[in-house]
């Protein structure tokens, strides 16, 4: 069984009336890559937050590799974090603040800092000052410092937001090579799903404070994949026509009435018949097959 | 803790704010040896000064000289005193670098939003605060010395030693003045957390001293009070009075009174930063 790196209980803040987080009860398991998605203002920051203690919640609870959220001083040390945008002193360098965090954390081996620029690629920066940097290097430099001390979790806040799509793609990698080589496991959160869709392996869609949807990226790419849409008076009897008769494992039964069809696309008269034949009433069959964007869109709107 | 007041001094000592507060104590130092004259910002004189500048023939002399050399023979004329002590008496000046030392230790954390970074680590808020508490002090402590022992030494070299104090006084009037200088200095952290971003730390603190001095005299004037405590007790005043022969009685309330202000200020400012929210 997986081990809980981060476990929430009903998770609420608010800000007066106001409800930036309410009952959000996630758990984000060793080895995932888990994207936080939502809309801006969603509540993803502030669950970013909370979590590393830079805000405190009004109820519920949360865990950190098992330490209560009373005690979280010493396994914030396995933590790494780049939350809202990269900030940094703007008179110095990348190597300098990093080497300031450095003493700051007590990390003796100073090759780490320059092993750290390797890895978001800043090693070009040299001794351009942090106000002269690009929005892209910026924000490199916070992936940087969430890395720096070799953490088991990292937590990373919109970390492409400002980036050239070569960049992105970089970045991306960086994430994997993290993930698969050093097992680390990363919360992202980003308001772009197609984004997010490329690096996590779990995904979180927050709207307004509240969980709406948790989900595998399995899960994901069987809601968002092309299929046809089945709705019959009898899924059991349909599923046998399907195996029997058009050779294909190939489906999902959603409920009582709706099936999915993930093979014969374009050929959906000849299904159609073929359950006719078999005597399996079809209410109705239509092709379908939606863009991440808009199955996030979907989803908000269920939420609501 | 000891890491993050390392860190502190790294930033801090390859930046050029320090080195350009101690090039001001020196010139301020150059200046008040050369006029003999220490300068002050505020209300208060110091004791030796303030009684000659009451005498309108010697007032007018003044005000007749045109050039510091001028200047500085008027001074002369009017025969030696310990200009060292008298500048350690206008130490409430250092309240203008302290600041700086507040703003580059803390607000630039606040302002650029690089606390975010030492917090979301595995550093507590009460680390935090100790240590900045802890760097604040230490810089203030060496610029207080720095500016004593320079007074006393540019004035030793300057003006003789009819002019000058023993090292032995100078250090202990440093002493004396310490609690005070870090009940200031207290205010300032407290002021830093409450605040936050240095363009409003600065707003609220570099008038301060100012605004409460006019404050308290106004309604010291207005309402006709006596008002002892006031001249003996509000900061200027204070240092001034402990750089001139105070009485034992007076220091010991003046090293109360900086530890109150040292317990009162930092428990202000701790309480305000544990609960706020980082952004």
């Amino acid at each position: 069984m997986k081990k809980t790196v981060v476990s929430t209980n009903c998770l609420t803040k608010k800000y007066g009336d106001f409800y930036a987080l309410k009952d959000v009860s996630i758990d984000i398991f060793e080895g995932d890559i888990y994207g936080l998605i939502g809309r801006n203002g969603a509540g993803k920051t502030t669950l970013m937050k909370i979590i590393t203690t830079l805000t405190n919640k009004t109820s519920g609870e949360f865990s950190l590799f098992d330490s209560n959220d009373k005690d979280l001083t010493k396994v914030k040390r396995r933590i790494g974090s780049l939350i809202e945008n990269a900030a940094f002193f703007p008179n110095m360098s990348a190597y300098e603040n990093l080497k300031y965090y450095a003493l700051q954390r007590g990390i003796v081996n100073l090759e780490q800092i320059t092993e750290a620029i390797k890895l978001v690629g800043l090693e070009d920066a040299g001794k351009k000052k942090f106000k002269n940097f690009s929005l892209g290097m910026k924000q490199r430099l916070g992936v940087a410092l969430a890395i720096l001390d070799n953490p088991d979790f990292i937590i990373l806040d919109e970390p492409i937001n400002g980036l050239d799509p070569i960049g992105i793609s970089e970045l991306r990698d960086t994430f994997k090579n993290l993930n698969e080589e050093k097992g680390i496991t990363i919360l992202i959160s980003s308001h772009i799903l197609s984004e997010l869709y490329q690096v996590a392996t779990r995904f979180c869609i927050i709207d307004k404070g509240v969980v709406i949807k948790e989900l595998t990226k399995e899960e994901l790419d069987f809601d968002c994949s092309k299929c046809i849409v089945l709705k019959v008076d009898n899924t059991k009897k349909a599923a046998t026509v399907i195996e029997s008769k058009l050779k294909t494992t190939n489906y999902k039964v959603i409920d009582k009435k709706e099936i999915r069809l993930y093979d014969c696309l374009g050929e959906s008269d000849k299904v159609n018949k073929i359950l006719l034949k078999n005597d399996v009433d079809v209410l109705s069959i239509n092709e379908t097959g939606i863009s991440l964007e808009d199955y996030f869109k979907n989803i908000i709107k269920e939420g609501k | 803790m000891l890491n993050l007041i390392k860190a502190d001094f790294y930033r801090i000592l390859r930046g050029k704010a320090i080195y350009i507060c101690m090039l001001f104590i020196l010139l301020a130092g150059f200046v008040s040896a050369l006029t003999i004259s220490p300068g002050h910002v505020g209300l208060s004189v110091s004791s030796s000064t303030s009684d000659i500048m009451n005498d309108p023939e010697f007032f007018e002399k003044l005000q007749k000289a045109n050039s510091i050399t001028a200047l500085r023979d008027v001074m002369k004329s009017q025969g030696e005193f310990k200009l060292d002590k008298e500048i350690l008496g206008q130490n409430v000046n250092l309240y203008y670098v302290f600041i700086v030392i507040t703003v580059v230790t803390l607000c630039v954390d606040f302002s650029n939003r690089t606390v975010k970074n030492t917090l979301s680590s595995s550093i507590s808020r009460k680390k935090y605060y100790l240590s900045k508490v802890i760097t604040i002090f230490t810089l203030s402590t060496f610029i207080l010395l720095f500016n004593n022992l320079s007074a006393y030494l540019i004035n030793y070299f300057m003006n003789g030693i009819g002019y000058a104090s023993s090292i032995k006084e100078i250090f202990k009037l440093t002493i004396i003045q310490m609690p005070l200088i870090y009940g200031i200095m207290s205010l300032l952290i407290a002021f830093a957390f409450v605040f936050g971003k240095t363009s409003v730390f600065n707003t609220i603190a570099i008038p301060f001293i100012m605004v409460v001095q006019l404050i308290g005299l106004g309604i010291i004037n207005l309402f006709r009070i006596k008002a002892d405590w006031f001249y003996n007790y509000e900061i200027q005043f204070a240092l001034a009075k402990l750089a001139n022969n105070p009485s034992s009685s007076f220091i010991i309330k003046c090293v109360c009174l900086g530890f109150v202000y040292i317990v009162l200020f930092n428990f202000i400012g701790y309480l305000v930063f544990k609960n706020k929210e980082i952004k």
